[in-house]
């Protein structure tokens, strides 16, 4: 009975759910494509989704954005950029609107000892940290890769039980008919036992009377042969004979 | 739009995820693309809030994260930009003292 409500409980069961729909990182351009497709209200094309760059945007001189020399570039060339900044400094300068005290000094100080480090220890620090980023990016794309395929395994293993829960209603049906089959066959038996009973009943009964019968036939004709037998004297007996001779010698003549 | 919520504009259905660093409204000329004479006008269509004002920050402060922090290979850069831009600040905070250090008397 238990295994009955399982079944049913099996079989009823809606189709796992899908995956989870929406995702921390960029799709893929085709399942962008499904995405648009799927919900019609998306705007895609305006408010597409945010990629994480490989790279930062480009500087120059370590803080300014390249935009801001491009901004230059169309109305002063290359050098432009650069001679406004060495311009404004020495407009600053010169006025004293920077002041160079003893801070100044201490910067140009730090200034110096900073790039040497990132000369000195920069390259390699960047490859040991790009390294590492990798490092750490592949584990969780194979943390992610091994949720997927997990539940892609957990959907198989589901739609299996699912088909053998199909199964178990065939193997279900098999044996009532089994059951079924082996009802009739003892009906048949019996029906057969019942005949068989009731006719050597009705056998033993034909016999008792045949017997019976020949019985008396056999004991009449004795007692009628007995009886017909006695009456026969010697005397009948000796004629009988006489005329039988008489009779043989009559043929003989003939 | 409470504190903490997504503005008002911002539609999850038709934009997806919410990204800090965009502007959801309407659509207006660029700065750099207008003309000086409608500058004025343009000028009169911003909000000027002091909630539009935090939200504009903090949506120029998402772009610089999107621009140079949250690359997957980010360099040295943002901290340098970072001390850079807080040593100018302080610089024009203190400036009131630092202009005691000048050396010569005449400028002009």
């Amino acid at each position: 009975m238990l295994s009955r409500l399982a079944l049913r409980v099996a079989t009823s069961r809606p189709v796992v759910l899908a995956l989870r729909s929406s995702s921390t990182t960029a799709p893929k351009p085709a399942a962008a494509a499904a995405v648009a497709k799927e919900d019609g209200e998306r705007d895609l094309v305006n408010f597409p989704r945010r990629v994480r760059p490989e790279l930062p945007d480009k500087v120059r001189l370590g803080i300014f954005p390249e935009e801001w020399f491009q901004a230059f570039y169309k109305k002063t060339g290359v050098t432009g950029p650069y001679m406004f900044g060495t311009g404004l400094l020495t407009f600053l300068f010169s006025k004293e609107i920077y002041v160079m005290e003893h801070e100044f000094y201490t910067a140009i100080t730090l200034f110096l000892f900073g790039t040497m480090l990132y000369k000195k220890v920069g390259p390699s620090l960047s490859e040991y940290l790009d390294k590492r980023i990798d490092e750490y990016e592949a584990g969780w794309a194979e943390y992610r890769g091994n949720q997927t395929d997990g539940l892609v395994a957990a959907i198989e293993e589901e739609k299996k039980q699912q088909w053998h829960a199909e199964g178990q209603q065939v193997l279900f049906d098999a044996k009532k008919e089994n059951v079924a089959l082996q009802l009739e066959a003892t009906f048949r038996e019996r029906q057969m036992t019942v005949f068989n009973e009731v006719k050597r009943r009705l056998d033993y009964q034909v016999d008792t009377q045949n017997v019976a019968q020949g019985f008396q036939q056999k004991h009449l004709v004795n007692w009628v042969v007995d009886q017909v037998q006695k009456s026969i004297t010697p005397q009948q007996e000796k004629d009988a004979i006489k005329q039988c001779l008489a009779e043989l010698k009559g043929l003989a003549k003939a | 739009m409470g504190f903490g919520e997504y503005p008002a504009e911002y539609n999850a259905k038709v934009h997806g995820p919410y990204d800090p660093a965009r502007w959801y409204g309407k659509v207006d000329t660029p700065l750099a693309q207008t003309k000086l004479g409608e500058l004025g006008a343009w000028l009169g269509r911003r909000q000027k809030s002091p909630q539009a004002v935090t939200a504009a920050v903090s949506r120029g402060y998402w772009r610089w994260l999107h621009k140079y922090v949250h690359p997957k290979r980010s360099g040295l850069t943002p901290f340098l930009q970072v001390i850079a831009a807080s040593s100018a600040f302080f610089y024009v905070l203190n400036y009131t003292k630092i202009k005691a250090h000048r050396i010569h008397k005449y400028h002009w």
